[in-house]
């Protein structure tokens, strides 16, 4: 299993990378998102992997979770989060302003 | 005294909060803001006191003990770094009075530089990694948010490359922190010295610190992670490109000296080596392309990278000495850079153009513009007895008593080449005939709100240099305390 | 064109001012003048006061037999030349910052003669660099002043830079920092494995400030300041700074073979390429100029000695240079200022109309010839001794100096014949003499040059001999004299008299050779210095249009691929023995999830229509979400669902806007090939990372304190919950800063957009 998540994890981070270095707002948009919610599910996981061990302080539970990793994730969730949708919008007002959706602000040269 | 450690973060939020409600009246935002700086360096100034008094002070956020809870620490080298912001977030806003338009403050100027005053001096004081990341957070959003008030339209693309590329940084960062606590279960950097030196895996510990090295890198502007930089920042308003050129970089710096002497300090043949590399070039690289810069904010945007690589090389050299100079460096860059900025604005001011070719006998008409030119710009090319000149020194002086030849001759050439660029803007701005006709008036008189904090923090330039003494012993604590944090380390253990 | 000042006669009235600073340096002559019959009795005046301690930098004066002879030089020609200054520089708008550079920079020459501590001395070595810079570049309307000054404080400022790592590694070395305790220890360094290193870095500094080759150029092309300027700085003080170096040096670094062969070859070569080169222009300042060159060569070459006889040789003739050469520059001044011209061509018959000045250049030019009774002839014969006694290549000197002292004598004929006797090419207008202020200075460097001629024994007693005998331990006693008998220096004058009256004889001939021949030079240092500047620019220009070429992509790619390349190098060896055996298992759920994942993320990339992106996105949300759900931590579960339908609103939001997809050009597949091999890699690398740190066992200190403090000392039953409101209270503060303020920027901009 752990194998299995941590390809999970590379490829959805791959995938990111190669989005965002198409520099076109949308797929730049798409792969921070996407390398967002890989990065959130690494910090998770490095609370290492466990089934049925809910972080609720309980008489009848034994043994917990790690929760400080679900603590750093909710944060770096709602941070991430911020950004996205600050970035949207600026990529909303730059489109606006400038007609194009080429992230340098201008259409690439045709390749040589 | 310990909840003094919390006041440098709390005090710009509360004067946040105040500007936000008088952001109508932009006179009184200006008042209130600089009431909230000169208290601000009040605490800063109270904080270092207590830490010559103390060594370290630490403070368990919540009572909650380290390493579970947040702690908050200041030793030599954080009180320090929280004091040059004070002081030149005081200038900066003293200056804002001339240089920021009412709309920008009514899109909250204020209470965004005073929030990215509080973040940066939350990643200075604070003990822990995750909480570093937080504070970065806040300096790229409120970073963001300057950035984009009031930005002449065209200029956004900027933004939009800022933005991401510190967005990429951000997830960088993010997974080597990940990477750490997996590895060592624990986010406080006291703790982090222990637990990472009984990490088994070294090549992945290794790996770990490199992938932060590169976040940090960014944020620091190291070569090649600096690309972003100029252009980011020379389309600024003074102010803030003062502000953002003397502190932002320098945070970056700040956590790459925290994280390579307290956490990992056991793979230094790879680490310090990487950054030793990474400094060289850094150094270079900005030297080389501010020289062939025509626009005085592109030059002194490359010039930032150019000094980061010298703070680098002296983190890498990793003696009392080399550390005692980076951090004298940092201290004389922060303010030196800041101040040509914000110079630059005012030669702006008075001949309408930033570009060299543009300007021109700025030393006939405005003697005291010159003068506040002059002291920083040598200042930065090294000459004695300004601050520059020791922070030259000590690092030339540092690489060649720990056999780094090379490397000081490198350095010794790149005060050359700074010499060169500084120069040049001189010689261009200053001595050159105005290329426009005669006829024309010189531009308009500084006002004293304009050429106040200039001189100033010139003053504290020459001060700097005059009385290096107890800077140079005060550094040099410090440099001995980030080698051996056994002080640091008991104090957060001990939360006091 | 140079615009002339009016010509004047009587002192000015606005420059009363200028007259009053030149106070200054009398009075610091006149204290010097008090301290020096202790000073010839060996009596030592010295002060220190703490500065830098950590770095042994101490406020150390000390006044000794050397530092009194460059002293009384010094704050003797800076009296002449501010007295002259005040009339010369009269009605100029900058005559403040004038005066004050100048007397600054007289200061700062005192420092470094007078400094016993090398940090000091440096410290004052710059200054010096910083102010000639401002001095040269004084007239900066000019564009040739303003490349001139910037040669002159590249040039220095590099050699400065040699001068510290010189000061440095003497440091590392183990050297005291105080000049004075030098005479004990120079076995030590010269043995010491960083002495060549050492030698050279000093060097370097003397070289570059005393403008011997192949740094020379810079001197000629400092002559566009005002004469003033010249005549104090390029004459008397601040080129000997490099001099005054190597003397303070000698009983420290000199002495060795490296010392002795490489000053005797570069201060031979700068003598004679200066004498040569000074027969080749008409401007009387640059002609000037070369043979200042020609003279810090031959000091250059007389300090190489080790012999009390070549030194006492390099102390008189800085003597002498420091008289005659001021007392030129002064006078060449004063024609300039009083005709318009300083040109060869356009001068002549002045003698009449400028009796003053013509006689006071007539006996600096006397002296410099090395006539008999003056100064220059006690000089000559003196630099004739030293050279044959060299220790290293005396042929070499003795040949240098003759021919570098025939062409100076040479030159020295036209100097004063040319525009004083000869006949003006042009008809000048009539020409009045200049004010006493200005006559003042050259008549009596003039009249000086012919009393010490006549009393040589008591300048050896007086001046020369403290001087070498405080950098020389050895107190052998060199007395100079009117008269040697006839011996073989006395042949070498008179062979250098009558070699310099041939060389005057074929002066045109010989100055269009020379001309020719230079210009045919295929390889010239300032022609090296312009064209590796020129390089420089260009290729740094291309350099920052290469890595600043604005491309949002390139950039990415950088520091991806600096990211991967960083970790890759200590991972990558790592990464096939985690990769061994990759073993599927687990519950089937979360296989089926992981799979869900993975497909998802495929649609992302791949998808041909934008909606579909979004919807695998969509996609990856929701697994990620349900991958939190199983791993026991629903609030996350809830929050990335909340988060993630928000983020697809907003994404949706830019959708609408976007030009259709057709519009956007394909691009290369090269490039494409490339990122997606940087995307591979960098996703290998952080696979393999996650499943090392999977395979660590995790410390769980901390998990034990949440289990233990949650309830009992937070009161609360969810940890995740206390942790973020409670333990971690300020990492939720700063979350809440985050999102208020992005929410602040998001609104900022949107207002924008309605207006805009």
């Amino acid at each position: 299993m752990e194998w299995l998540v941590s390809a999970c994890f590379g490829v959805m981070i791959a995938c990111g990378v190669y989005l965002v270095l198409r520099a076109r707002t949308f797929p730049v948009i798409l792969g921070l998102t996407l390398m967002g919610y890989a990065v959130n599910l690494f910090l998770f996981l490095t609370g290492r992997l466990h089934t049925n061990l809910p972080d609720i302080i309980s008489p009848d539970q034994t043994r917990y979770a790690d929760p400080l990793p679900q603590a750093l994730v909710l944060t770096a969730i709602v941070i991430g989060f911020a950004m996205i949708a600050f970035l949207v919008v600026l990529s909303l007002r730059a489109l606006g302003e400038l007609d194009t959706d080429h992230v340098d602000g201008q259409q690439e040269k045709p390749p040589a | 005294m310990t909840n003094l450690l919390i006041l440098p973060i709390l005090l710009p939020m509360v004067f946040a909060v105040l500007t936000i409600l008088f952001r109508t009246h932009h006179r009184h935002a200006n008042t209130m803001a600089i009431i909230g700086a000169v208290l601000h360096l009040f605490v800063s100034c109270l904080l270092m006191a207590a830490v010559l008094d103390r060594k370290v002070i630490s403070l368990w956020v919540g009572s909650w003990p380290s390493p579970a809870g947040i702690s908050l620490v200041a030793d030599y080298l954080g009180a320090i770094m929280v004091l040059v912001t004070a002081v030149l977030h005081t200038a900066v806003v003293v200056y804002a009075r001339i240089d920021i338009t009412v709309r920008q403050i009514q899109s909250g100027f204020y209470p965004f530089m005073l929030l990215l005053t509080a973040a940066i001096c939350g990643a200075f004081l604070t003990g822990d990694l995750f909480n570093l990341y937080v504070w970065f957070e806040v300096m790229l959003m409120t970073s963001f948010g300057i950035m984009v008030m009031e930005n002449p339209a065209g200029r956004l693309t900027n933004a939009v490359k800022y933005v991401t590329l510190n967005l990429v940084s951000t997830m960088v960062l993010l997974t080597g922190i990940g990477l750490l606590y997996g590895l060592t279960g624990t986010l406080n950097l006291a703790d982090l010295h222990d637990k990472a030196a009984r990490v088994e895996n070294t090549a992945l510990l290794t790996s770990t610190a490199l992938m932060l090295m590169t976040a940090f890198g960014i944020k620091a502007a190291l070569f090649p992670l600096f690309f972003w930089l100029p252009a980011s920042y020379h389309t600024l308003p003074a102010s803030v490109a003062a502000f953002f050129g003397g502190m932002l970089t320098k945070v970056g710096v700040y956590a790459l000296i925290r994280l390579f002497t307290l956490v990992f300090v056991t793979q230094t043949h790879i680490t310090h080596t990487a950054l030793m590399i990474a400094g060289i070039l850094t150094m270079v690289s900005g030297v080389v392309t501010a020289a062939s810069q025509m626009d005085i904010r592109r030059i002194l945007s490359f010039h930032i990278i150019s000094q980061v690589g010298y703070m680098v090389l002296g983190l890498s050299v990793l003696t009392p000495l080399a550390l005692a100079a980076a951090l004298i460096f940092m201290v004389h860059n922060i303010i030196a850079k800041a101040n040509l900025f914000l110079v630059g604005g005012l030669m702006h001011r008075v001949t309408g153009s930033f570009h060299l070719t543009q300007m021109g006998s700025l030393y006939k008409t405005h003697g005291l513009l010159s003068l506040a030119f002059f002291i920083p710009a040598f200042s930065l090319a090294g000459f004695p007895p300004l601050s520059g000149f020791w922070g030259k020194l000590l690092i030339i002086y540092a690489c060649l008593e720990s056999r780094h030849y090379l490397s000081a001759a490198l350095a010794a050439l790149v005060g050359l080449l700074t010499l060169f660029s500084m120069v040049k803007i001189w010689s261009e701005a200053f001595w050159k005939p105005s290329p426009r006709s005669d006829t024309t008036p010189a531009g308009e008189k500084l006002s004293f709100w304009s050429l106040a904090p200039v001189l100033c923090l010139c003053l504290f330039t020459v001060l700097l240099g005059l009385f290096i003494e107890p800077v140079l012993q005060l550094a040099l604590v410090a440099g001995e305390q980030l080698l051996n944090p056994a002080a640091y380390i008991l104090a957060v253990k001990g939360g006091g | 064109m140079k615009t002339p000042l009016p010509p004047i006669e009587r002192v000015p009235d606005c420059c009363r001012g200028g007259l009053v600073s030149s106070i200054l340096p009398l009075l610091l002559f006149g204290l010097l003048c008090l301290a020096w019959p202790r000073v010839v009795q060996g009596n030592i005046f010295a002060v220190q006061w703490a500065w830098v301690p950590s770095l042994d930098l101490d406020l150390a004066f000390r006044l000794d037999g050397l530092g009194l002879l460059f002293g009384l030089i010094i704050t003797m020609t800076g009296f002449f030349v501010s007295l002259y200054a005040s009339s010369y520089m009269a009605g100029h708008q900058q005559l403040g910052r004038f005066f004050f550079y100048l007397h600054g920079f007289m200061l700062a020459m005192l420092g470094i003669v007078l400094s016993d501590n090398l940090f000091l001395l440096f410290i004052f070595w710059e200054a010096t660099t910083i102010l000639s810079f401002l001095l040269i570049g004084f007239d900066h309307h000019k564009t040739a002043a303003r490349e001139s000054a910037r040669q002159a404080l590249l040039i220095t400022g590099g050699g400065g830079l040699f001068l510290l790592m010189g000061i440095l590694l003497l440091k590392i070395a183990g050297e005291s920092m105080t000049i004075s305790h030098w005479a004990a220890s120079g076995d030590m360094i010269r043995d010491h494995a960083l002495y060549p290193a050492v030698f050279i870095c000093i060097l370097m500094g003397a070289m570059t400030k005393s403008a011997q080759v192949p740094f020379h150029f810079w001197l000629p092309n400092a002559m566009t300041a005002p004469t003033p300027i010249s005549a104090f700085l390029h004459a008397a003080t601040m080129v000997k700074a490099g001099i005054y170096l190597l003397m303070r040096f000698h009983p420290l670094l000199g002495g060795t073979s490296l010392w002795m062969a490489t000053l005797v070859i570069i201060g031979g070569t700068t003598a004679l390429w200066g004498a040569i080169q000074a027969l080749g222009p008409c401007d009387l300042k640059r002609i000037l100029a070369y043979t200042t060159l020609m003279a810090l060569g031959v000091l250059t070459l007389f300090l190489g000695g080790r012999t009390v006889l070549s030194l006492t040789a390099a102390a008189t003739f800085l003597m002498v240079h420091a008289l005659y050469k001021a007392a030129l520059f002064l006078a060449v001044g004063s024609i300039d200022h009083q005709t318009g011209t300083r040109n060869l061509d356009h001068l002549g018959g002045l003698v009449k109309s400028m009796p003053l000045t013509a006689l006071a250049v007539a006996a600096a030019t006397m002296s410099m010839a090395g006539f008999p009774l003056f100064f220059g002839f006690i000089g000559k014969e003196i630099m004739y001794e030293g050279a044959l006694a060299e220790d290293m290549f005396p042929v070499f000197a003795t040949v240098a100096t003759l021919f570098a002292n025939s062409l100076m004598t040479a030159v020295a004929a036209i100097i004063f014949i040319t525009p004083f006797m000869g006949f003006g090419r042009q008809k000048m207008d009539p020409v009045k003499e200049a004010p006493w202020t200005m006559r003042l200075g050259p008549a009596v460097m003039g009249l000086l040059g012919i009393v010490f001629g006549i009393m040589p024994e008591w300048v050896s007693a007086h001046l020369i001999q403290p001087a070498v005998f405080s950098f020389q331990p050895d107190r052998e006693e060199i007395r100079l004299v009117f008269f040697h008998g006839i011996n073989l220096p006395l042949v070498l004058s008179i062979l250098t008299l009558t070699l310099g009256s041939v060389i005057y004889r074929y002066r045109t001939f010989l100055r269009h050779r020379m001309n020719t021949a230079i210009d045919r030079l295929w390889i010239t240092t300032p022609g090296l210095y312009q064209s590796g500047l020129d390089n420089f620019l260009r290729n740094a220009g291309i350099f920052t249009n290469t890595i600043q070429n604005g491309s949002l992509h390139f950039y990415l790619f950088i520091i991806i691929l600096t990211l991967v390349m960083a970790v890759g190098w200590v991972w990558l060896p790592h990464v096939p023995g985690i990769l061994i055996f990759p073993v599927i298992s687990g519950p089937l759920i979360a296989i089926g999830l992981f799979a869900f994942i993975l497909a998802s993320t495929g649609v992302v990339v791949f998808a041909k229509k934008r909606l579909s992106a979004i919807g695998g996105l969509g996609g990856v949300g929701a697994g990620v979400a349900l991958t939190f759900m199983i791993f026991g931590a629903p609030d996350i579960a809830l929050t990335q669902l909340l988060v993630e339908t928000l983020t697809l609103i907003f994404i949706s939001l830019v959708l609408l806007r976007l030009p259709p997809m057709d519009a956007v050009k394909k691009r290369s597949r090269s490039r494409t090939i490339r990122d997606a091999c940087l995307s591979l890699v960098a996703g290998l690398l952080l696979t393999t990372l996650m499943m090392g740190i999977l395979q660590v066992p995790l410390d769980r200190n901390l998990t034990a304190f949440f289990e233990a403090n949650s309830y009992i000392a937070a009161h609360g039953r969810n940890i995740v919950n206390v942790i973020l409101v409670d333990f971690r209270s300020l990492d939720t503060l700063g979350e809440i800063c985050v999102v208020v303020l992005a929410a602040w920027a998001s609104v900022t901009l949107i207002r924008r957009t309605k207006e805009g």
